[in-house]
């Protein structure tokens, strides 16, 4: 409902009214309807006072009112859990609210993240030449992962792995190793012999194996100024012998 | 563009090498452009005379190349028509490649040998020699020596580690009309070439007369029997001679000046660079195939950043591989299955038709941002790290909780790290509002931030953070040096107790700073030159 309807019903009735078929107020009303419009989304706290054009303090009351009443629950958001969101009861959050099965109540599943990935490497290395077919496949029959996950939550998990340096993402060209992948075929590969154990670490480069190429204050760093070369802490500590 | 600290670097360098007049010159110049002599005086405040030194002592270096715009010369718009004016020009690149001479004489005196290496470290140190002055250093008086240090300089010159140098003062054309009318029409994007290559473009001999040395041992016994005469004297009687005969004889026979060929040498490093990645990449195998590669077709190769080989068939592939005797054991489908792990994307070598050729321009990127990887990591840990990897990889704007939704890592502490990147400059942000009135989000829009590498931006930022780090390296070097004179002064028995631990840390403290600069100019030649 659009701002302007809202506020057209507050002007044909009287502010204060009391006496509804729900035993709503009216304010309570129109707050509960523009929780209920967003569904499973729920709704922030400052756009439903946005929404409902209503004093500040009128949607507060509302709000204690609809929860007392047991009409709306207040729901976390995981991408903003600082703003009071709020849903009517008969929804479940959706995934974008709750961040989906990597989320445990709004925080993060780092522990259970790591579990998978772990998993899933496994996998990969015995594969040599993983698809997110195989990979799925290799998971189902060890019975590894009881959870309900689907295969996005799979092709979540290897991107992170190649996005940590853990395995690489190439195509397939359906020769030699590929010949049983059709060509063109994302495929996910273990790095050789060299890199194994090397994972998640690249090589230290130049830059990264001296002070300057990783100070953060480098660009205040002039050969006479407060900062410089030769009264620098991070060179003393470097040259330390 | 010079960055600034590359100009810094640079400068320091030179001061290094010369003192501060030289470095006072050639600050001028590379942060001027090309500049007359009296312009040079003007902003220097030096005498000409002083300024004239300076300017040749670099051009003897290779450092600077004098030229005259041809402009100056007809331009309708020149104040005296007819007169030429000579400018100076500052060649950074090979400013920059003083550092490297330790690494070219490794790679002349491994493939031709220690006598080959002995003249070209000659070469190196005086920027520039006639035959008899490459004779002279040698000691070689006797014909049989001087015909070795000939025969040596021939197997430099022939393998291209040497050539003859630059015309000292050529005439540079304005920019070719033609080309500005190919870059306007095509679609591809052409670069126009800078000042500095358009110089050199006109100021190198042809291939024919740059590599071409024939050793002549009575032409140096004649040179030396006239070593009272200037050596300039010599080349204007032969040419009289021969001027007599044929314009083409003459043309041949002028005495030139030998120097190193950096871009030869430029391109044997950035083989190396490239066989060392696919090592880390792939395997052994692997690099060994691609090395053969780069032998097969360096013939072929013009350019220093020559985007791809030649296309070569996988006969000729494999019988450079077993040309080396190391790798013998190697079988022909061993070489193919090689191949094809090269060729799957991100596809360092291109196949067609059975035949392969080398993607120089993808092996070094992935170099390169292995480079910055492990820099970002680092410097900003390893949620910074998967950010890079993710924004790197898509190459277009992403939103914050989507970056933080793929790296799994709490939006927080994934917005906390962007704005560090951002503020270092190793990101670029934009700011979305949707759905708002044009007074802001705050009247029923939403804002969102988004993210994104500009690979080009940030390979300049990166770059010039590793000459600030090159020239800090040298300043911190310098200043330890300067702590410890005492102690450096002290004869060898006298160095005891706490003198001698100084000594001891001094030692240590420059074995690891050099070969800090050693690693890190092998980065910069990485970003700056391949
Ligand atoms: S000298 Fe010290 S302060 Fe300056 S950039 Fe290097 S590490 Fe940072």
């Amino acid at each position: 409902m659009s701002r302007f309807k809202l506020s057209s019903i507050l002007k044909r009735k009287r502010p204060d009214s009391t006496s509804t078929s729900q035993g709503l107020t009216d304010q309570e009303q129109i707050v509960y309807k523009v929780i209920h419009e967003k569904e499973n989304m729920g709704m922030w706290l400052r756009d439903i006072k946005r929404r409902s054009n209503l004093q500040d303090a009128i949607v507060n009351k509302s709000i204690i009112s609809l929860q007392a009443k047991n009409m709306i629950k207040e729901v976390v958001n995981v991408k903003n859990k600082g703003k009071k969101h709020y849903m009517a009861v008969e929804f479940e959050p959706s995934t974008e609210l709750t961040g989906g099965a990597f989320y445990d109540d709004g925080i993060l599943n780092v522990e259970f993240i790591n579990i998978m990935k772990k998993i899933c490497l496994q996998k990969i290395k015995q594969l040599k030449v993983a698809t997110l077919e195989s990979v799925l496949q290799q998971i189902k029959t060890s019975g590894a992962i009881k959870a309900d996950l689907k295969e996005h939550h799979f092709e979540e998990i290897l991107g992170a792995l190649v996005l940590d340096n853990e395995v690489m993402e190439v195509k397939s060209n359906g020769m030699g190793e590929f010949g049983a992948i059709p060509e063109g075929k994302v495929c996910y590969k273990a790095f050789g012999k060299q890199r194994v154990g090397a994972a998640a670490e690249p090589g230290i480069g130049a830059m990264a194996s001296m002070p300057c190429g990783v100070c953060p204050r480098i660009r205040s760093c002039t050969p006479d100024g407060v900062v410089s070369p030769s009264t620098c802490v991070y060179f003393q500590k470097w040259l330390e012998f | 563009m010079v960055s600034q600290h590359g100009i810094l670097y640079a400068v320091h360098l030179i001061t290094n090498q010369f003192g501060n007049l030289v470095a006072k010159v050639c600050e001028c110049l590379l942060r001027n452009g090309a500049l007359t002599l009296q312009a040079i005086v003007r902003r220097t405040e030096l005498s000409p005379a002083k300024v004239r030194n300076c300017l040749l002592v670099l051009i003897q270096h290779n450092c600077v190349q004098a030229f005259i715009l041809e402009e100056s010369v007809s331009g309708e718009d020149a104040g005296e028509p007819g007169k030429a004016l000579t400018l100076y020009i500052a060649l950074f690149v090979n400013i920059l490649h003083r550092v490297r001479f330790s690494k070219f004489m490794d790679v002349v005196s491994k493939e031709l040998g220690g006598s080959c290496g002995e003249l070209f470290r000659g070469l190196l140190e005086h920027g520039r020699l006639t035959v008899k002055q490459i004779v002279d250093r040698a000691g070689a008086n006797a014909k049989e020596s001087t015909n070795t240090v000939q025969e040596d300089l021939g197997k430099l010159v022939m393998a291209h580690y040497v050539e003859c140098c630059p015309a000292p003062e050529p005439l540079v054309p304005p920019p070719d009309a033609d080309t500005k009318k190919r870059a306007k029409s095509s679609k591809v994007m052409v670069e126009p070439l800078t000042l500095e290559q358009r110089v050199m473009a006109v100021a190198m001999p042809s291939v024919m007369r740059r590599f071409s040395f024939v050793p002549n041992a009575d032409q140096v016994a004649d040179d030396q029997q006239n070593v009272n005469q200037p050596p300039s004297k010599d080349v204007g009687e032969k040419r009289k001679l021969h001027d007599l005969e044929s314009d083409t004889a003459l043309e041949e026979e002028v005495e030139c000046n030998w120097r190193a060929n950096f871009e030869e040498l430029l391109r044997r490093l950035r083989h190396k660079a490239c066989v060392d990645t696919i090592k880390v990449r792939f395997d052994d195998a692997a690099a060994t195939v691609l090395s053969a590669m780069l032998e097969a077709s360096r013939a072929e190769e013009d350019k220093v950043k020559t985007a791809n080989s030649v296309p070569l068939s996988l006969n000729t592939i494999y019988e450079e591989v077993v040309k080396n005797e190391k790798n013998h054991s190697m079988t022909f489908d061993h070489v193919r299955t090689c191949l094809e792990e090269l060729s799957c994307p991100p596809t360092f070598v291109k196949t067609d038709d059975e035949s392969y050729s080398i993607d120089f321009t993808k092996i070094t990127e992935a170099a390169q941002s292995e480079e910055i990887e492990s820099i970002v990591l680092k410097r900003f840990g390893e949620t910074a790290y998967k950010i890079f990897r993710l924004l790197f990889r898509a190459g277009c704007l992403m939103e914050t909780d989507k970056i933080a939704d793929r790296i799994f890592v709490e939006k927080k502490e994934t917005s906390k790290t962007l704005f560090k990147m951002w503020q270092d400059g190793y990101l670029l942000m934009e700011k979305l509002v949707v759905g708002g009135t044009a007074t802001g989000p705050s009247y029923g829009g939403s804002s969102y931030l988004l993210w994104k590498v500009n690979k080009r931006l940030l390979r300049e930022t990166v770059l010039d953070e590793m000459f600030h780090a090159a020239l800090n390296l040298n300043l911190r070097l310098a200043h330890e040096i300067d702590q410890n004179k005492e102690v450096l002064n002290l004869p060898p028995d006298k160095r005891e107790g706490p003198d001698k631990q100084k000594f001891d840390r001094l030692r240590n403290v420059r074995l690891l700073i050099h070969s800090s600069l050693m690693k890190l100019d092998e980065a910069i030649m990485l970003f700056h030159d391949f």
